[in-house]
């Protein structure tokens, strides 16, 4: 707001004709109407003692717009009352009605306070007039400080309470598992690895022979056999499922292929036998 | 699983346990053993990995799951091939071959360790 003044003072230079008011004065009553304190107001000599309002006072403000050099009175186009609050930089503006004859009446009912009026703070408000007018220079005035009673809370909004940070999230993640102890997992890698032991002594004890094992017919199904458990050893440490399944599917055919070769050759040489 | 006996035990259980270990080794054909001792075997491992996961720690999980699943798995593909190369049985499993039971045997080998595998991590 305040940087409107250069331009302000530019708009005086250019037009000549300046207003001014013609005996403005304020009025504080209280609800019954008992006149509290009337006074005019000098615009050269600011009153050292701010209007104080209370809950139910009322305020009234009357001057007039007048031209200062033929003393006609103007009715302007924009005529406001700046509330102002130095201390929090909040303001209100209220639009005051100004008759043609420019004469002006504004009435503050602290029982029913304008939306406009800005919350209250520790500070008085300062209170200045803004007239503006096409066919003369604009004019801020200065009028006196306002003491007004404090303003209610600002009304609580529902889903106010969603609007603030929430506590920061703390994460529980599972305790990172730890190995047993080195002994501990050395006796029971040799008690998995045993049964392998006990199994040599046994097959090695009955193990029935295998004449044909070797055999061109059957060397091939034995040879696959193997070569699908290396796939799945290879799959375990490289290959990635697609390639598994596309050299498992080929295997397959073969395998298919040498074991019914291999098994027929079998059965007809068990049968030929019995 | 007569295959192994405790030694403990009262002198007509003791009896008649040595009967059967007797029976058993005598008139049980090589092959049979041979399966028999595999799945024994399958037991004692299963078992072992089974304790391991109790008693220490089941980390990492997977694995115990691979080794634990195919030592089970095996032991049902060994089994059901004992029974149906078993000459005893020859009357209830009179379409299928002993050479058609292997062949089961290996494809369903090779499916279930291609799933332990994927356990294996």
């Amino acid at each position: 707001m305040f940087s409107l003044f250069p331009l302000l003072l530019l708009a005086i230079g250019t037009q000549g004709s300046v207003l001014t008011l013609q005996s403005p004065r304020f009025k504080v009553t209280s609800s019954t109407g008992t006149q509290l304190r009337t006074e005019p107001i000098s615009f050269t000599q600011k009153s050292s003692t701010p209007v104080t309002l209370s809950q139910t006072d009322i305020l009234k403000l009357t001057f007039q717009v007048v031209d200062k050099e033929t003393g006609d009175g103007v009715q302007p186009h924009q005529t406001f009352l700046r509330f102002y609050d130095g201390k929090t930089g909040e303001e209100g503006i209220q639009p005051v009605r100004v008759t043609s004859g420019g004469k002006a009446k504004f009435e503050l009912n602290m029982a029913k306070p304008p939306l406009s009026l800005p919350p209250t703070s520790d500070t008085p408000l300062h209170v200045s007039l803004i007239v503006g007018t096409s066919t003369h220079s604009p004019m801020i005035l200065s009028l006196f400080d306002l003491v007004v009673p404090a303003s209610h809370p600002p009304p609580y909004h529902p889903d106010e309470a969603s609007f603030h940070p929430l506590p920061e999230i703390h994460h529980t993640f599972r305790p990172e598992q730890k190995l047993p102890l080195r002994p501990i997992s050395a006796i029971f890698s040799l008690v998995v690895i045993a049964p392998w032991f006990i199994l040599l002594g046994l097959w090695s004890q009955v193990a029935p022979r295998v004449p044909y094992l070797l055999s061109p017919s059957i060397i091939p199904f034995i040879t696959t056999l193997g070569a699908f458990e290396g796939l799945l050893v290879w799959y375990w440490v490289d290959l990635k499922l697609g390639e598994v399944l596309l050299y498992g599917g080929a295997l397959g055919v073969i395998t298919i292929f040498a074991g019914k070769q291999a098994l027929s050759k079998i059965g007809d040489r068990r049968i030929g036998r019995k | 699983m007569p295959l192994k006996s405790s030694p403990a035990q009262p002198p007509a259980a003791t009896n008649a346990v040595q009967t059967l270990w007797k029976a058993y080794n005598d008139q049980t054909p090589d092959r049979l053993k041979f399966i028999d001792a595999f799945l024994f075997f399958l037991m004692l491992s299963g078992v072992a990995q089974f304790l391991y996961c109790v008693l220490i720690t089941d980390f990492p999980f997977n694995a115990f799951l691979a080794g634990f699943s195919s030592n089970v798995g095996q032991f049902v593909l060994a089994a059901s091939l004992r029974s149906q190369v078993n000459p005893e049985n020859k009357n209830e499993f009179k379409e299928v071959s002993p050479e058609r039971a292997f062949a089961d045997f290996a494809l369903g080998s090779i499916v279930l360790h291609f799933f332990v595998y994927n356990f294996l991590g």
